[in-house]
């Protein structure tokens, strides 16, 4: 208990010290929600433009593919406001030696790695995908709210599942160094969790919810939102996310091992 | 004047080799660069648009098989991967960020070819290696490619990347006046990611906005090449993506000159 709060009281002023680097440059936090907009419009648009062409694509129609889109917009928001620059700087720290300092904090190594900085020029990256998923919620006519409570429990899966298999990818850093197209290819591997599970053929659907999971980051909080509950899919993120967290803490210590120091 | 020339080509082979040298050096990277992650991006497309067409219950969309959409899907990817800039206008941003372009402008040479030429020798050798793949894959599946249509549509791409690297010199020249700059960066190029075609065929964007976007010149960075080949557009097409990226070029060139040269007189040469 007394370490938990020590953890929790270390991120506690990590975040304030994110929050008072980010406010320096305040044209950031338009640039980034500028950025973001850019992104969340190329999907929309491209499922907006396909839908002209066809009613449904895999089990969902029109409005419940923009709910799922809202749902994506918050959860990488979420991901990007905590975790994903610190994934992201992984492989420039192990270049330039930086990553030596970590390793030396009284801390956990992979604590400090995933949550030293927090990128809070996107909250309201986070206000905007909520603000669409409320209105693609609303255009549904006959949503019934207390849904949303499922999202309690399974965006916090999602953020695991996401931040592991990141984690993966940039932990790899450390035993390739020079791994930034590996980076790039996590990208490709999140895309397919970009789109709804149901649109994939039944076996490849099987591994995007198993092997490499991406598939539970979207497509499963969509579904406890758009369809009746089902006790798979509401059980296996619960189950996935004890052996995610084990399975990144096992592959870090693996990682640790190539690691030669590259600071001076 | 002859003399001249030739100095100025050599050089810029030179850029371009280093170009090469240095992306090949690390060769892992580079094979996920230009065959694993354009790969990955058809196979995505291609599900989705298997989707679609599930869902659709028909076997055209505006006039258009399956199976061009799969081929637009395969050619698609690995034009984009051409088409884009990504490495090197973050190198430019950071050369004027840091102030190590103090050594690049006491060159013989101008920073805007410095870079064009090793982005023509980093893409060129990219576009020999990788278009292996969808060539093979098109024959193998017989997908609709008309296979002597590929080197002018590769000739418009190549022509357009002039045109990207001069948006990435407009973008780098404001890095002279502000900080952080590099999420711009990524604005325009998500917003590319949608004007150039590479995420659905532009065609199907319904009137009037798809004549007006199909007219800018990021048309022909992936949906005039692509469409060329997977015969949804003609020579006349081709033709105007010509000259809407000549236009482009003048325009967007008058204006990077500009930019550059007022960012040079603001510059104070910190970081040296």
């Amino acid at each position: 208990m007394k370490t938990l709060k020590k953890y929790f009281n270390l991120y506690i002023a990590m975040f304030k010290a994110s929050f008072i680097s980010d406010l320096e440059y305040r044209a950031n936090f338009f640039t980034r929600i500028l950025t973001d907009i850019f992104w969340y419009a190329a999907q929309i648009v491209t499922f907006e433009v396909l839908y002209q062409h066809t009613d449904k694509i895999g089990d969902w129609n029109k409005y419940q593919m923009r709910v799922f889109l809202g749902l994506l917009f918050v959860i990488d928001a979420l991901y990007m406001i905590f975790i994903h620059e610190n994934l992201e700087n992984l492989s420039e720290k192990v270049r330039k030696g930086d990553l030596d300092l970590l390793l030396a904090k009284p801390v956990n190594s992979q604590f400090m790695i995933t949550l030293q900085k927090a990128n809070t020029a996107l909250i309201g990256n986070l206000l905007l995908g909520g603000g669409w998923l409320f209105y693609s919620l609303h255009s549904l006519g006959d949503f019934n709210y207390a849904r949303l409570l499922w999202l309690l429990l399974l965006i916090p899966c999602s953020l695991v599942v996401i931040y592991s298999m990141r984690f993966i990818f940039s932990a790899s850093a450390v035993i390739f160094t020079r791994s930034e197209n590996l980076q790039f290819l996590w990208w490709q591997v999140y895309r397919i969790g970009m789109r709804p599970d149901s649109m994939y053929f039944p076996w490849f659907k099987w591994i995007i919810l198993t092997v490499l999971p991406v598939g539970v980051i979207v497509s499963i909080p969509a579904r406890a939102l758009l369809n009746p509950p089902e006790l798979f899919y509401l059980a296996w993120p619960v189950f996935l996310v004890p052996l995610l967290i084990y399975f990144t803490s096992k592959f870090w210590n693996f990682a640790l091992k190539f690691y030669s120091s590259a600071s001076s | 004047m002859k003399k001249s020339f030739a100095v100025f080509l050599k050089r810029n082979l030179a850029f371009a080799k280093l170009a090469i040298v240095s992306n090949l050096e690390y060769r892992l990277n580079y094979f996920v660069d230009a065959i694993v992650q354009p790969l990955m991006t058809t196979g995505i497309e291609i599900l989705l648009w298997f989707a679609v067409f599930q869902g659709a219950h028909t076997a055209t969309i505006n006039g258009f098989g399956r199976d061009s959409y799969l081929s637009y899907a395969l050619w698609g990817a690995f034009f984009a991967r051409i088409a884009t800039s990504w490495m090197y206008e973050f190198r430019m941003i950071e050369e004027i960020s840091s102030g190590s372009i103090n050594s690049l402008i006491v060159r013989p040479m101008s920073f805007y070819e410095y870079y064009l030429s090793q982005l023509l020798g980093y893409k060129f050798i990219t576009t020999v290696i990788s278009m292996i793949v969808p060539i093979i894959a098109a024959w193998m599946f017989n997908l609709p490619t008309v296979f002597s249509r590929i080197p002018l549509a590769i000739l418009l791409c190549f022509y357009y990347l002039i045109l990207v690297h001069t948006i990435s010199f407009i973008v780098s020249s404001v890095a002279f006046h502000l900080t952080k700059i590099s999420s711009f960066t990524v604005a325009k190029n998500l917003l590319m990611w949608i004007l150039t075609g590479e995420l659905f065929p532009l065609d199907l964007i319904p009137d009037p906005y798809k004549k007006f976007i199909i007219a800018l010149p990021f048309s022909s960075g992936v949906f005039l090449p692509v469409g060329y080949i997977t015969q949804r557009v003609g020579h006349a097409e081709m033709v105007q993506g010509f000259v809407s990226v000549t236009i482009g070029l003048v325009v967007l060139n008058l204006l990077g000159a500009w930019l550059w040269r007022k960012g040079l007189s603001a510059y104070v040469g910190t970081g040296a």
